[in-house]
Parts: C-alpha cells; sequence; structure tokens
C-alpha cells in the first residue's frame, strides 16, 4: 500500500561526471590561449664591428659626459662651453641639436664610477628623441 | 535469419572501441609530458633593475637571447656561472657562432654597477664580433618619473 503513494524521482541524486573531463578540456585550453609569456625589456644598441673605426667630424658630434653625481656636461662639437643638464632635460636637446644639424652624432661618454642607472637614463632620453647615432664611450683621464 | 534461431550466437563483445577512457589517457600524456618538460633557462640574480621609458621588447626568439648578469660589485653570471671579466668574450663567441650570428645579448646590470664594468663587457663583446645587445631595464611608468 505505502509502496504506490511513494513517487521515485527520475532525476539522479548524482552530480553528472562524464562531462567532467570536457570542462577541464575547456578550461585547460581557455588558458593555453590567453597565457602570455613575458618578454624582456630594454635598450637595443648596436656594437661596432671589430677595427671598425669612421673619422667623424667634429662639428657632428655632441658630447654628453655623465658625471658619477648623475649630472650631464653637454659640450657640441669643438666649442669648449659645457652645459650641465640633467637626464631629463637631454630629449628636447638632441631634438633642437638634429634640427639644426641632421647629422649629429651622440657620443655618451660616462665616468668609471658613474653608476649604470645614469648611463641608462640618457640612452633612454636619447631613444625617447628617436636618436640612432648613439656612441656608448668610457670617459678618459 | 529467423529460420537459423539459435544457432547464430551473438557476441557480446561491443564493436566500438571504449571512448570513456579517452580523456584519462589524454590528461595521462598531458600529465607526462608537462613532468617532463624542462624549459632552459638561466636562474634570476637579485639586481635592482634600472629603470628605462623607452624600453622595448627584444624582438628576438627566447633561444637567442644570452643574458649576461652583472652584480653591484661588477661580478659577472652567464648561464648560472660566475665568470672573469676577460673570460666572457671567450664564452661568448662560440655560442654566438653557434647561433648562426643571430644572437642578442642582453646585458642585465645591477642599476649601481659602477659604468667601468659595463664597458668592459661591451670591449668583451665586441672581441666576441657580437653586435646585436640590449640594456634590460624595466619599463619606467611617466607618473613615477614625474613624481621623482
Amino acid at each position: 500500500m505505502a509502496v504506490l503513494n511513494k513517487k521515485k524521482s527520475k532525476v539522479s541524486g548524482e552530480v553528472p561526471m562524464s562531462s567532467t573531463a570536457d570542462i577541464a578540456f575547456l578550461l585547460l585550453i581557455f588558458f593555453l590561449v590567453t597565457t602570455v609569456f613575458p618578454k624582456d625589456k630594454g635598450l637595443a644598441i648596436v656594437l661596432p664591428e671589430q677595427s671598425e673605426e669612421v673619422q667623424v667630424s667634429q662639428k657632428n658630434i655632441i658630447h654628453f659626459i655623465i658625471q658619477p653625481t648623475g649630472i650631464v656636461d653637454v659640450k657640441r662639437g669643438e666649442s669648449q662651453q659645457v652645459q650641465q643638464v640633467r637626464p631629463q632635460e637631454i630629449e628636447a636637446l638632441w631634438r633642437d641639436g638634429v634640427a639644426q644639424n641632421p647629422n649629429l652624432i651622440a657620443a655618451v661618454k660616462t665616468h668609471p664610477d658613474a653608476p649604470y642607472k645614469f648611463m641608462v637614463d640618457v640612452l633612454d632620453a636619447l631613444h625617447q628623441a628617436n636618436a640612432e647615432r648613439i656612441s656608448l664611450q668610457l670617459l678618459e683621464g | 535469419m529467423s529460420m537459423r534461431g539459435g544457432f547464430e550466437r551473438k557476441s557480446k563483445a561491443s564493436e566500438e572501441i571504449p571512448s570513456s577512457s579517452l580523456a584519462d589517457i589524454a590528461f595521462l600524456l598531458l600529465i607526462f609530458f608537462m613532468v617532463t618538460t624542462v624549459f632552459p633557462s638561466d636562474k634570476e640574480r637579485p639586481i635592482t633593475w634600472p629603470e628605462a621609458e623607452a624600453a622595448q621588447k627584444i624582438d628576438e626568439k627566447g633561444k637567442n637571447i644570452l643574458n649576461i648578469w652583472m652584480d653591484r660589485d661588477g661580478a659577472v653570471f652567464i648561464n648560472d656561472q660566475s665568470y672573469e671579466m676577460t673570460e666572457v668574450s671567450q664564452v661568448v663567441a662560440p655560442l654566438y657562432a653557434a647561433s648562426d650570428r643571430a644572437l642578442v645579448i642582453s646585458i642585465r646590470g645591477d642599476r649601481e654597477v659602477p659604468y667601468r664594468f659595463i664597458d668592459l663587457v661591451q670591449q668583451e663583446l665586441v672581441a666576441a664580433g657580437v653586435v646585436r645587445v640590449v640594456f634590460a631595464a624595466q619599463l619606467e611608468q611617466q607618473m613615477q618619473r614625474e613624481r621623482r
């Protein structure tokens, strides 16, 4: 008697397990597609070939002399006049220089005791000003 | 068919390949390859990175990038090994030749390392015939610079 009254539910009480693998694969493919590996960043330069020495007229050179304190002395070509600037000001300086002389070459001379970061700052400013002819040297004497 | 009746024995084995365990096999393979794959990369040295706004992504495949690490005191590390400054060109030259002259050197110097060491490394790289060099730096945000 009691059996008739008890209605048996057709819906299974368990969570369907057969599609878990599909879900796992979907997640896997999603993360495979969206993952991006961080690429190294930096300031690219091209080193000169060995024994490659180019003679450049002094009037086409602008010297950036980096002192250990981070102050940059700017010397244009033959003139002995020295202008002291901060690395942030170099971008504008270079743009002005190139407007006057399209053949300008940047000679970055760094003091042996100057921290690397100051050279990177100057190189950064030159890169931002789209400078391409850059020469990196060690300050002598 | 109906005439022969009971003589034809019906095979109990299903004709189809069981596909329910396919996913398990795929996962096993996946886990196997995940465990056995080793990425060739050197360990990071504890340096403080220089920052640059114009830092750009290195346009070369990962396997063609060689990292030269420089600690604050000027010690040089290539592929997890410490080298003397004078050894650098001898270490880099064969690697450069093996890469068919496609190798890009990423100089990862501490921001406080005196520039004399960076210049020495550059001289060594010129001696090794390397042309493409990148000064690795972290991207500097405009905001940070204005605050300084």
